[in-house]
């Protein structure tokens, strides 16, 4: 297990971007040095007792600064610096991320991070080196989980293609920090104001189709109807597939078994933590049946 | 021991005091009062990474059974208005893997160790509670009476105070450490229920487990949780837990150990001075994992201001002779 820290950190920014979608950056290098792709974070308001526990969010990135320094036009005076920010991407869907829209550079909040087993955890990285092209499958704030992996899969020379797919053309935030990392980027609306009308998964099934024969991998972050489907399609076509689960947490540090979700033949027992054993899992081993299902 | 309190007062303004806040329960010493609660803080060795696990008083483990349990499907968890609900099920590795895999770990810190049992029949507890006699490194048993009794359909242990007394008697029998006895609040009267496990032979009550509550989803008009009831814990709890642990102290005379809601030393001391001996911190440590320890922080510095031993303040409430009856 890799070193986790929880702290109180500082707000540096808090942007707001299209359709409810913010950006938050946090002074946390800590946290941001020791972060893997695909692990998250445990976000605490501070002072109140109305947003008790803390919210699970995805490291959406990590960087030396919020703000070029003087140094920014030379770009190796940045390369070797170490993160200091920590970003989380997030989206307004109830009270604690609500409250979490107010957020000021200056004030604080709690951050326990990293947490969880991230999409290349050791048991995945094979998976990742046999491919010959990555798959990043997401829809709406499922993004968030994305970037890092991107980044990774960049920098280690393996080819990687994002889809992505949302509501509106509001919701398709970050879209733009992908460009440098990836080969090529699917968007899908279902109202059709950008890119594919209707669900990601049809483009996803379109291109699996034009291109059998080769090995892909898919690393899935979204909701719970897009991760059934992409999983399906992955293995009708033989592919490996990778989810990153949603649960409720109470406390994101494998103790209360509140995030359980039931999952078989990887040994730990029939219900695995999705803030330990996960959030990414192999497709293979989660139980995609009605009653399993955690209705958020 | 600790000195009296008219030695101490004698002892010259501003020179440092230093309280005693050690306890003895049960027979067992503990550096001080403060424990984690069963099923907020796992097998101890999840919160190593976060905090000096030898500060703590004591750590109660998860609720072990005789068999490993599997627990409920999701949703299992939904906050709410300054608290939580659960329905987990109890989930747990069994009493065996428990003896084999985790009690290595907690044997070998300085702070206490209680293990949490439970079970569907007596007999349940009774063969849970025989496995775990044979490990070592378990200071005392504290029996979970929240858990329906299957073979008196379905009635709670903790309700009903004959079977309570069962459950006691025969845990009491069988188990070769203390046994502390975890009282469930959803009763009518907790001061009959606690006087039945003391007369069945508790060593100590703790109290309260959570409060059977509910949450609906009114857009698809279905339960929050799975279990569609689930048990409430957290701060909303808290003064109707210090209101049970006020009586219970009055009504028994073997030591009570608070729980509900604790999320300070302010919140530890209500408990203490309503008459607790010790407090068990539960939901805080979810979201704030060194809430234990600043718990003791606080009760030393409270005691060390007000020149009093922790001795001298468990059941020291005060309460004005015009004061209306308890409950009212
Ligand atoms: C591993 C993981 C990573 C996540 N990453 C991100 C991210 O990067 N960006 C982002 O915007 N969201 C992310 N989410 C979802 C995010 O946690 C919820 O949107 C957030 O908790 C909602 O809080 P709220 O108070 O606004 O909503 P409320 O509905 O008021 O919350 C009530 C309770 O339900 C929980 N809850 C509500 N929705 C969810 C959900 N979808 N998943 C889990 N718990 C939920 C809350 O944590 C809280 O305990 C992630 C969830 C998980 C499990
Ligand atoms: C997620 C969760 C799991 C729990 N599991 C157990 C358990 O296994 N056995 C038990 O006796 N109490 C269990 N409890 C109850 C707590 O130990 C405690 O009595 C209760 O939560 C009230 O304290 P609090 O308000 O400080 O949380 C659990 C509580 C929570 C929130
Ligand atoms: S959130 Fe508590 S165990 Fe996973």
């Amino acid at each position: 297990m890799t070193r986790m820290y929880d702290e109180i950190v500082a707000v540096t920014e808090n942007r707001p971007l299209t359709g409810g979608h913010f950006l938050l950056s946090l002074r946390a290098p800590r946290q941001a040095q020791a972060t893997r792709p695909g692990q998250f974070a445990m976000v605490r308001l501070l002072g109140r007792s109305d947003v008790l526990l803390r919210r699970p969010m995805s490291v959406y990135d990590v960087s030396p600064t919020t703000r070029p320094p003087r140094a920014a036009g030379k770009r190796g005076a940045n390369a070797h610096r170490q993160p200091e920010i920590l970003q989380l991407l997030y989206k307004i869907v109830g009270r604690g991320t609500r409250l979490m829209a107010e957020l000021r550079p200056g004030d604080s909040v709690g951050l326990a991070a990293p947490l969880g087993h991230g999409f290349f955890a050791e048991e995945y990285l094979e998976e990742a080196r046999r491919a010959d092209e990555v798959l990043l499958v997401t829809g709406g704030i499922g993004i968030a989980a994305l970037l890092l992996p991107a980044r990774e899969l960049a920098t280690a020379g393996i080819k990687s293609r994002l889809f992505f797919g949302g509501r509106t053309r509001a919701d398709l935030v970050g879209v733009q920090d992908f460009e440098s990392s990836v080969a090529g980027i699917t968007l899908a609306t279902e109202d059709g104001s950008k890119g594919h009308r209707g669900y990601v998964t049809e483009p996803l099934a379109n291109y699996l189709e034009r291109h059998r024969g080769r090995k892909f991998l898919l690393m899935v972050c979204g909701p719970w109807g897009m991760l059934r489907a992409s999983a399906e399609l992955a293995k009708r076509h033989g592919h490996a597939c990778l989810v990153s689960m949603e649960n409720r947490m109470g406390c994101g540090l494998g103790v209360c078994l509140g995030c359980s979700i039931r999952v078989e033949g990887t040994g730990h027992g029939a219900y695995e933590r999705v803030c330990t054993e996960g959030p990414v899992f192999n497709a293979e081993h989660v139980i995609w049946a009605r009653e399993e299902i955690p209705k958020i | 021991m600790a000195a009296p309190i008219a030695e101490r007062e004698r002892t010259p303004a501003g020179t440092e005091f230093n309280p005693q806040i050690g306890v003895e329960i049960s027979g067992i010493h503990f550096a001080n009062p403060v424990l984690t609660a069963s099923g907020t803080f796992g097998y101890g060795q999840e919160f190593a990474r976060l905090i000096d696990l030898n500060q703590l008083g004591g750590i109660v483990v998860k609720g072990i059974s005789a068999e490993p349990m599997e627990g409920n499907p999701p949703p299992r968890i939904y906050e709410t208005e300054a608290g939580m609900l659960n329905a987990i099920g109890l989930q747990n590795v069994g009493a065996r893997r428990f003896v084999e895999e985790k009690l290595p770990f907690l044997r070998g810190l300085r702070t206490r160790t209680i293990v949490n049992v439970f079970g569907y029949t007596t007999e349940d507890y009774v063969r849970a509670i025989e496995i775990l006699n044979d490990g070592s490194g378990i200071d005392a048993y504290e029996l979970n009476i929240s858990c329906p009794n299957t073979r008196a359909g379905g009635m709670v242990y903790g309700n009903d105070p004959r079977l309570t007394a069962e459950v006691v008697a025969a845990s009491k029998r069988a188990a070769r450490r203390p046994l502390w006895v975890k009282l469930s609040p959803n009763v009518t009267d907790i001061t009959e229920l606690a006087r039945a496990a003391e007369s069945a032979g508790a060593d100590a009550l703790t109290l309260v487990n959570t409060f059977v509550g509910m949450a609906i989803d009114i857009e698809t008009r279905t339960p929050r949780v799975s279990n569609v009831t689930a048990g409430l814990s957290g701060p909303a709890i808290k003064p109707v837990a210090l209101r049970m642990v006020y009586q219970t102290a009055r009504a028994v005379r073997v030591p009570v150990i608070g729980i509900g809601g604790i999320a300070s030393a302010e919140d530890a001391l209500e408990f203490i001075i309503a008459g607790a001996s010790a407090v068990q911190i539960g939901t805080a440590n979810f979201y704030a994992p060194d809430t234990a320890l600043r718990v003791v922080e606080g009760i030393r510095a409270w005691c060390r201001s007000k020149r009093l031993n922790l001795s001298d303040v468990v059941g020291s409430i005060k309460i004005p002779p015009s004061a209306a009856s308890p409950v009212s």
